[in-house]
């Protein structure tokens, strides 16, 4: 097993997990009541602290294009990995796993495709690039032409190519994401008010 | 490390799609709601008669004035028990909000009546007590799946004074278990029987 398959492979196992996990809390916290938790009122509430922390993800984005010549913004990045996975992580506590609404579905599938792109792009993709680059590096350093290093990364670049993908879908897919979440956030308040 | 820059068709295509989909949305909205926004199928009791304006008020949510649009004080004396009724219309009169007990959208099947509500003593308990509601002897709150709280009045004081004992907390809803039939059965409890 390659080191970019074994880090795929972990992370697979750790999202499914984690997913797992929320749901499984989920169903126990709605042992006994009523209703599943999702729909009480610290469902609702579980909802709009979900989303609190996933809009803190929007910080980075707007400080690293807003006043260029600022420094690469990494305490807002490292804010930004974290309320990536903790937010989605209460929204799955706060869907459960008994989605009903087309809405709710929709914005629950542009979140996991962001959430997943970006954690590819982070978790395989960087390290795809990092080894490509090292080993691209240490061929130079040993004295191969350019032709027959492209040759011996061959499969290389086309596994990090591969994971590029991420890029392509990771910012794109939020502009649906926050979409689908306000429809969903305003649909939730119309019919069941304010 | 660099990344590439975005390729520039894909902002627009997931504009474009996000769009689509808000449109499908727009339209399925007027067609079939329920299947784009409702948390759960409606139930039995409803699902043929009630669209989503018949029970929810724009940003306030489902309304007791728009259950007793249906369920009037007239159909209650008209069609159901006399507890039944008795305690529906003292609901009516008091304007108590009718999500207590009830709720909606948790499949065709499912009881929207909180399990708590259902009389466990049995219609005897009526006889037994000389009143015709369960509000005579019980404070039901306003959040659904609440147990009712027992009340402190002369009705209780009689009943507890009937039981010479017997009749203690917890072991109140267990009426048939000595009183069989209506009648009480010696050895299953210490009072005499009434």
């Amino acid at each position: 097993m390659t080191p970019l398959s074994r880090r795929l492979t972990t992370i697979i196992v750790l999202i499914v997990a984690a997913v797992a996990g929320a749901f499984l809390f989920e169903s126990f916290l709605s042992i006994g009541s009523p209703s599943p938790f999702a729909h009480t009122r610290q469902g609702y509430l579980l909802g709009w602290i979900g989303l609190g922390i996933i809009l803190l993800v929007f910080v980075y984005p707007i400080r690293k294009r807003i006043g260029r010549n600022r420094r690469w913004p990494r305490g807002w990045f490292q804010i930004h990995l974290v309320a990536g996975v903790v937010g989605p992580l209460l929204i799955f506590l706060h869907s459960g796993a008994h989605v009903h609404a087309m809405v709710p579905l929709l914005a629950l599938a542009a979140m996991v495709v962001v959430v997943l792109s970006g954690i590819v792009g982070q978790g395989v993709h960087y390290l795809a690039l990092r080894t490509l680059n090292d080993r691209r590096r240490q061929f130079h350093e040993e004295g191969l032409g350019s032709e027959e290093i492209d040759l011996r990364l061959h499969r290389m670049a086309a596994q990090e190519e591969a994971f590029r993908m991420w890029q392509s879908i990771h910012a794109p897919m939020t502009l649906m994401f926050l979409v689908f979440t306000a429809m969903h956030v305003i649909g939730a308040l119309y019919f069941g008010g304010l | 490390m660099p990344y590439l820059p975005l390729p520039r068709t894909i902002v627009p295509v997931v504009a474009m799609a996000t769009l689509v989909l808000v449109a499908l949305l727009g339209w399925g909205s007027f067609r079939d709601p329920e299947t784009l926004w409702a948390p759960g199928d409606l139930s039995r009791y409803h699902a043929d008669v009630a669209r989503c304006a018949s029970c929810h008020e724009p940003f306030r949510g489902p309304s007791s004035v728009k259950c007793i649009g249906c369920h009037s004080e007239t159909k209650f004396a008209e069609r159901s028990k006399t507890a039944v009724g008795t305690f529906h219309r003292e609901v009516i009169t008091q304007q108590k909000t009718c999500l207590a007990c009830h709720t909606e959208h948790r499949g065709a099947l499912a009881q929207i009546t909180a399990s708590a509500m259902f009389n466990p003593h049995g219609e005897f308990i009526f006889r037994a007590t000389g009143t015709s509601s369960c509000s005579a002897c019980h404070q039901f709150g306003t959040r659904f799946g609440a147990r009712p709280t027992l009340l402190d009045n002369d009705t209780i004081h009689r009943l507890l004074e009937k039981g010479h004992g017997e009749h203690h907390l917890g072991r109140m809803a267990d009426c048939l278990k000595c009183h069989t039939a209506g009648q009480y059965e010696a050895g299953k409890g210490d009072h005499e029987r009434e």
